[in-house]
């Protein structure tokens, strides 16, 4: 496989019981790729990123991370597959940057007890190094000065930056977001998004799943469309928003703009 | 009505009352202690691990206090391998009887209060950990306990008060804590309202304190949540 693939998805299959949710995805991310995954409620975007570390254990398909495949076995039990060692698990994780709809903060710590958490404990960086590198991204996230504030105390936007900034923390290889504004007051949305529109043009490599069209057009260079588990149409923004091959891609472009 | 019996008598009834705080403090320890192993083992999804600590549970939160007292006070005396063993001289003290039995009974409590509080962590604050590749061993001691530990406090000084007033039972047994010692008394001054009144008296005294103690302690563990905007 190439050598600047970040994320490499095989066939990926998901089912809860004879309910199929994907149905063999593919998808290659390469390096400063902006892939954004969109499609209706239920088409299995969530599902999919969940997937790529495990957050969700696929049912079928092959995973590999920064070029590293990532052992699978079949569970006896749930049938899905899961990691052959923990270990390689928490390892390919801590490369992989996730962001949650909703935040999933720690509320009885800080902000910057939030922060520095994975490269004090994961990474095993000095709290001195930590601390520094954490208040370098609190002030790209414009929330510096509460970073002793806990998490209730703030806005959701203000949450989703600090998350994003605790994501950041682990210096990750690619950085995939769950739905990141779907749980905002719409005037939060923006302050999000210009931090992602920021990531993105710092030529990090990131998956988004959103249902922020007009950003997704702007900031991805690819676009995936999934309908009820498959991939009706993939490609460049241009050809998926304004050309797309499938009909029901057409349909669900026209319905939103 | 003769409250002089209270006054001449009070002193006694407050070494019975160290007795009872002794009495809770080290039961409490030891079974908080205990049910840490045993309230993890219960959140365990693997259902051998799930086993031993649920028939545990289930057997000191089905039955008696008291039943559990004698069994270990009149029990244990019956097996000639416990009379032989090096503890002997430790088990057949009604004190180590007392503090045997209860810290098994709070720990009982204690391991299901744990497992409820577990239980009840967001599953996404869990997910966050995991997303950034925390294992195991430091996904429990960095942010399940610490976060469960805020939610349990007050069920766990709920605890603490039944299991201080559940202590007068040690007195059944011979030992001389705050009941034991109104008792005696009594037997000599025939007068149980009194004694009794000032004795329930302290105990109140006790549960306040408890109350009081878990309040504070909940106000720092949980300060994260009375801040607001």
């Amino acid at each position: 496989m190439p050598e600047n693939s970040a994320i490499w998805l095989k066939n990926i299959h998901k089912s809860y019981g004879d309910l199929e949710v994907l149905k063999g995805i593919d998808l290659q991310a390469h390096e400063h790729d902006v892939i954004s995954i969109i499609g209706s409620s239920g088409s299995g975007k969530s599902t999919f990123l969940r997937c790529i570390n495990l957050l969700e254990n696929p049912t079928e398909g092959e995973i590999y991370i920064t070029g590293e495949k990532l052992d699978l076995k079949r569970d006896g039990k749930s049938g899905d597959l899961d990691a052959v060692s923990q270990k390689q698990l928490a390892q390919l994780r801590s490369r992989v940057g996730f962001v949650f709809q909703n935040f999933n903060l720690w509320p009885h710590k800080t902000l910057l007890e939030n922060v520095i958490e994975g490269p004090t404990q994961v990474l095993g960086k000095s709290r001195d190094e930590a601390i520094a590198h954490a208040e370098e991204l609190l002030t790209k996230v414009g929330l510096l000065e509460r970073k002793d504030f806990y998490p209730n105390q703030l806005s959701g936007g203000q949450q989703q930056r600090v998350a994003i900034a605790r994501t950041l923390a682990m210096e990750p290889q690619v950085l995939l977001f769950d739905e990141p504004t779907s749980a905002l007051d719409p005037e939060l949305v923006g302050e999000v998004l210009n931090v992602m529109r920021d990531l993105a043009a710092e030529g990090r490599t990131m998956l988004i799943v959103t249902h922020e069209m007009t950003f997704a057009r702007e900031v991805s260079n690819k676009v995936m469309f999934l309908h009820q588990g498959q991939v009706e149409e993939f490609g460049p923004p241009e050809q998926v928003f304004e050309n797309p091959t499938s009909e029901r891609c057409r349909e669900f472009i026209s319905s939103i703009f | 009505m003769e409250f002089g019996v209270v006054v001449e008598y009070f002193p006694r009834l407050l070494e019975g009352m160290l007795t009872t705080i002794e009495l809770v403090l080290v039961s409490g320890l030891i079974g908080s202690l205990l049910a840490l192993p045993i309230g993890l083992a219960r959140h365990s999804h693997r259902w051998w691990l799930k086993a031993i600590p649920y028939g545990y549970i289930f057997f000191f939160r089905g039955t008696p206090l008291l039943v559990q007292i004698f069994l270990v006070y009149y029990g244990l005396a019956q097996f000639d391998a416990v009379k032989e063993s090096a503890l002997w001289p430790y088990l057949k003290e009604p004190y180590w009887c007392a503090i045997i039995a209860f810290s098994l009974n709070t720990a009982a409590y204690t391991a299901e209060i744990l497992r409820g509080a577990l239980g009840a962590i967001p599953k996404g604050e869990i997910e966050a950990a995991r997303s950034i590749g925390m294992r195991q061993s430091k996904l429990y001691s960095r942010i399940m306990l610490p976060r469960a530990f805020g939610m349990l406090l007050p069920a766990y000084g709920n605890e603490i008060i039944l299991m201080l007033k559940g202590s007068a039972l040690a007195s059944t047994i011979t030992l001389l804590d705050l009941t034991g010692t109104a008792r005696t008394i009594i037997a000599r001054t025939y007068t149980p309202i009194e004694i009794f009144l000032a004795a329930g008296g302290l105990y109140l005294v006790m549960s306040m304190a408890v109350i009081y103690a878990f309040r504070q302690l909940e106000k720092r563990q949980n300060r994260h949540l009375q801040l607001s905007r």
